[in-house]
């Protein structure tokens, strides 16, 4: 328990600490990976947990996403390497006073809800994921389709949307488009 | 002592490797060419380019080499021979591997260069083509195995290995396996003769020695994780178990290499059109064909 609780908080620190720097940089590479590192300490949380299958699934989907969005940061800022010395934050006053009542919230219900009892014994990782199989399959099924179906439409969506209208363009923009 | 077996079979595994690619490239087989190539570039002068992200370009390499180690960690190379039997070993190759990109969009960000950069980000979109056509093909083999314990997978296919069991599967995952560890023809993010080395191009002394034996690595797990998930792992006649693997390994990985030899290097366009329209299909087939024989053929 003593080295579970050590190496818990560890990454805890370090997934705070990677969240820090997400603000403290202004390069937007720099700043895209370190919330992927912040995010992998949080998988290593799980890990630590004994909840594998969660652990390994939040280190493999972070990667890919905190990547592309990384891209996406570079293509939309004017600044993305953070050398022009643009500042990147804004509305500071309000934004403080948010953090400190969202991390608030977030430390009341941490320490007032009823987690019930600590359970003694983590079933071993392959009954693990074969339960959270029967979950996802079963009882809350109609919830994870529901958000699959709908992620799925609103890529289409913004795919199609994307799609500069052929009829409509002009030759120069075929000519850029091809 | 299981660890130290391990790493000694990935890296022995990575300098034949390099002694086979420069057999096939310069037509004279030198053993101790890679050693002292290796050896010269600790002695030559490592550069560091003007303005770097140093972060990123100090870890790159390092990443790079501890994904390709990671990944080989939960492959087993005999029944009692692996370093790590995760629940969850073949979703866990997935995971180590998803940072090989990280890990090239680090060496392509962090020099300031501007080869290295496209390079990098190259690799991104190269991603966004192969890597469901490397989900997807575990994904049927998981589901032969009804596990994602790598040594079950290897013991489901002590009667018929998968390669004949999901020869489409086989196919897709070998591919999408050439394109992760972007060897030729899908060497994208280093590109010779057209980014002049991409990714690789501002490193140079120790830092290339890392890097070049973190692809070399990469090719070797890759070419186990093949062989764990279609070539019956350890499975094989009169040797033992670990030689098996090894050969498999071996065999793989310098198919993969002798194989991207011969053809022209694709285009990122095309990678993901026959990624997207002709792979995922074929893999969603795939799924649906294993699904099946699993139902009907007890």
């Amino acid at each position: 328990m003593g080295a579970q609780a050590f190496f818990l908080a560890v990454f805890g620190l370090a997934a705070i600490g990677f969240g820090v720097a997400v603000f403290r940089t202004s390069s937007m590479v720099r700043s895209a990976l370190a919330l992927l590192f912040s995010q992998t300490a949080v998988g290593c949380m799980f890990l630590v947990m004994q909840t594998e299958f969660l652990g390994v699934l939040q280190i493999m989907m972070m990667a890919t996403e905190m990547s592309i969005m990384a891209i996406f940061m570079v293509m939309f800022m004017m600044d993305p390497g953070g050398l022009g010395g643009m500042d990147m934050t804004h509305q500071k006053r309000f934004s403080i006073g948010a953090g400190v009542v969202a991390a608030g919230a977030a430390i009341a219900v941490a320490l007032l809800a009823d987690w019930g009892a600590v359970t003694a014994q983590a079933p071993d990782a392959a009954m693990q994921t074969r339960e959270l199989g029967h979950e996802l399959l079963g009882r809350s099924m109609l919830i994870f389709e529901t958000a699959g179906v709908t992620i799925l439409t609103a890529m289409i969506a913004a795919t199609a949307v994307a799609i500069p209208v052929q009829n409509l363009a002009s030759k120069d923009d075929k000519e850029v488009s091809q | 002592m299981t660890v130290a077996i391990v790493l000694l079979t990935l890296f022995g595994s990575a300098w034949l490797l390099a002694v086979i690619e420069g057999w096939t490239v310069t037509g004279r087989l030198r053993p101790a060419a890679p050693l002292i190539s290796g050896l010269a570039h600790l002695g030559r002068e490592s550069i560091v380019p003007r303005s770097p992200d140093r972060v990123f370009f100090e870890a790159a390499p390092v990443l790079l080499l501890v994904v390709a180690v990671l990944g080989a960690a939960v492959l087993p190379l005999a029944p009692d021979l692996v370093i790590a039997d995760l629940g969850t070993g073949a979703l866990f190759i997935n995971a180590a591997l998803a940072y090989v990109l990280v890990a090239l969009i680090m060496a392509g960000w962090g020099p300031n260069g501007a080869y290295a950069m496209i390079g990098g980000w190259r690799f991104l979109g190269q991603l966004i083509a192969y890597s469901m056509l490397i989900v997807m093909p575990i994904t049927a083999v998981a589901m032969r195995a009804e596990s994602l314990v790598n040594t079950a997978i290897v013991g489901s296919q002590a009667a018929l290995w998968n390669i004949v069991y999901q020869p489409l599967g086989f196919v897709l995952f070998y591919i999408a396996a050439m394109a992760l560890a972007f060897r030729s023809p899908f060497d994208l993010p280093t590109a010779e003769g057209e980014l002049a080395g991409g990714v690789d191009a501002e490193y140079t002394g120790v830092r290339l020695a890392v890097l070049r034996l973190a692809r070399l690595t990469l090719v070797v797990t890759l070419a186990s994780a093949t062989t764990v998930f279609y070539l019956g792992g350890w499975h094989g006649p009169l040797l033992p178990p670990w030689a098996w693997s090894l050969i498999k390994t071996l065999a793989v990985a310098v198919s993969m290499l002798l194989a991207g030899g011969y053809l022209p290097r694709i285009r990122e366009a095309d990678l993901m059109r026959w990624c997207w329209t002709l792979g995922i299909p074929l893999a969603l087939l795939n799924i649906v064909i294993v699904g099946l024989l699993i139902l009907v053929v007890p």
